[in-house]
């Protein structure tokens, strides 16, 4: 944790954070006044997800998520919390960089959505073409920017050709500069209300997607297809897939296990707020799955590492997935009903 | 995942410092936030695509040297990109793009050509005209 000065003097707390969309959502609240954890914001913008989507590929392999698409968490949490934002897109570079400094003389700190590849505070390794990480500038540097990236455990500094592209990067979610701020922010937002929603909307996107992709039935998908991905894909190949998949589970930003440490952290906070039993047995269940998956992590790293030699084998990492189908499945069944009875 | 359950592994090539946050219980059961310095699964699974990546751009550059690609292509790789994204960030169509891949045609290109693909690369256009002669430059 460190602090920092904003061009209207005041004072910025710069938070470390699992997640970038939710660090930067809940640090532009706080920047007005109301304080609000990360794991509440990702609760509350219902976050957590799960879909895999074989036929996007992503430079050859399809893509597996944890979480919701990108920019929703930000949106709903927003709305779900009655503050009231500025969101810009723009077509041409110039004047977005234009606008982002005149914000920010004017004092106000602004949420960016950006590309990873182009920021070169990251280490190489870092560095991928996604356009959806998201940074707050502070203030303007000679030459540059300082920057507040939640994952980060302390601000930094990027010079201003980066940050130019970064937000002007093309390829799949081009981020068109999207910049956005607070306009007006409640001072004691209701969240009990916000977190009802929240709960509830995460239940339905876990549970009732009539798609197989999706949810549970997604997990459960692609437990089935990992179980057959040597006989389908030849053995290298399917490393090479489930690499990937622990990739997308673990990789920077998720808070360990595919976000659902920060989910049980937020079930944690809202059993708090409600003052409920039922939420707080929920989220140790949340805990005891995010240890499944991060088993499961381990598992297929040795089964890749060690091509096959060991006792470990793809049916043992499908079936590890699958217990979590199972759980998750339980879970958010129970939570259903047990967030029907929270009185707002 | 408790707190000292936190994974600290000593891989500093990996990690360069940076500091994951990681979400555990302490002693409490309460939730707090852990920076975790790495972790050998995750430095593992990352080397993998990250071994996998300079492979390739290792392959581009030495068939640019032997003449069979154009340095586009392997600034292209570099930089993780496809025809179709470059041709967009420099602002050229896609099939164009494609055929600057070739080092026949990329040879007889025009100063303004080389210049918005030297700007949407990050690099100069003099670097444009050649790769490296050794592997791995950035």
């Amino acid at each position: 944790m460190s602090t920092e000065i904003t061009a209207g003097g005041k004072p910025f707390v710069h938070h470390h954070s699992a997640h970038c969309e939710s660090g930067v959502t809940s640090a532009l609240f706080r920047d007005k006044g109301v304080e609000i954890s990360e794991a509440m914001i990702f609760g509350i913008g219902s976050g957590i997800f799960f879909g895999h989507l074989p036929f996007v590929k992503w430079v050859g392999l399809p893509i597996s998520t944890f979480r919701s698409q990108p920019g929703a968490v930000f949106r709903k949490a927003a709305k779900r919390l009655g503050g009231e934002f500025v969101t810009k897109r723009f077509r041409n570079p110039r004047k977005g960089m234009d606008e982002l400094k005149r914000v920010l003389k004017a004092g106000q700190i602004v949420g960016l959505t950006t590309n990873i590849y182009w920021l070169s505070y990251f280490p190489n390794r870092f560095r991928f073409q996604f356009n959806g990480h998201n940074i707050i500038a502070l203030h303007e540097i000679k030459n540059g920017f300082r920057v507040s990236d939640p994952v980060l455990d302390h601000p930094v500094d990027c010079l201003t050709e980066d940050i130019e592209r970064a937000r002007f990067a093309h390829g799949p979610l081009e981020p068109h500069g999207f910049m956005y701020y607070p306009k007006e922010i409640p001072r004691n937002p209701d969240l009990r209300t916000a977190c009802i929603k929240g709960l509830k909307d995460s239940c339905n996107m876990m549970l009732r997607i009539p798609l197989p992709i999706f949810g549970i039935r997604g997990i459960r998908f692609l437990a089935k297809r990992i179980i057959k991905s040597p006989e389908t894909l030849g053995f290298n190949e399917a490393c090479r897939q489930l690499a990937n998949i622990v990739r997308m589970q673990e990789e920077v930003g998720t808070g360990g296990a595919g976000f659902r440490f920060m989910y049980a952290a937020f079930l944690q906070e809202a059993a708090e707020l409600f003052g409920s039993d039922d939420l707080a047995r929920l989220s140790q269940e949340m805990t005891a799955i995010g240890d499944v998956w991060r088993e499961f992590a381990v598992v297929s790293a040795r089964i890749v590492k060690q091509r096959g030699q060991a006792q470990d084998n793809f049916s043992k990492a499908g079936g590890l997935m699958l217990v979590c189908a199972g759980r998750e499945e339980a879970l958010f069944r129970e939570l259903n009903i047990v967030v029907r009875k929270l009185k707002a | 995942m408790k707190i000292n359950e936190v994974p600290q592994d000593d891989v500093p090539y990996f990690s360069e410092g940076i500091k994951k946050g990681n979400y555990a219980l302490d002693d409490q059961g309460k939730y707090v936030m852990v920076p975790s310095k790495g972790w050998d699964v995750d430095e593992f699974i990352n080397s993998l695509a990250f071994n996998e990546y300079e492979a390739k751009v290792e392959e581009t550059r030495k068939a640019v040297l032997e003449g069979k690609k154009s340095p586009l292509a392997y600034y292209m790789e570099l930089r993780q990109m496809i025809p179709e994204f470059l041709g967009k960030t420099a602002g050229i169509a896609t099939f164009r793009v494609k055929r600057h891949l070739r080092p026949e045609i990329f040879a007889k290109l025009k100063e303004p050509v080389l210049d918005s693909y030297a700007k949407a690369l990050s690099i100069t256009r003099e670097e444009l005209k050649t790769v490296p002669h050794n592997s791995q430059e950035r």
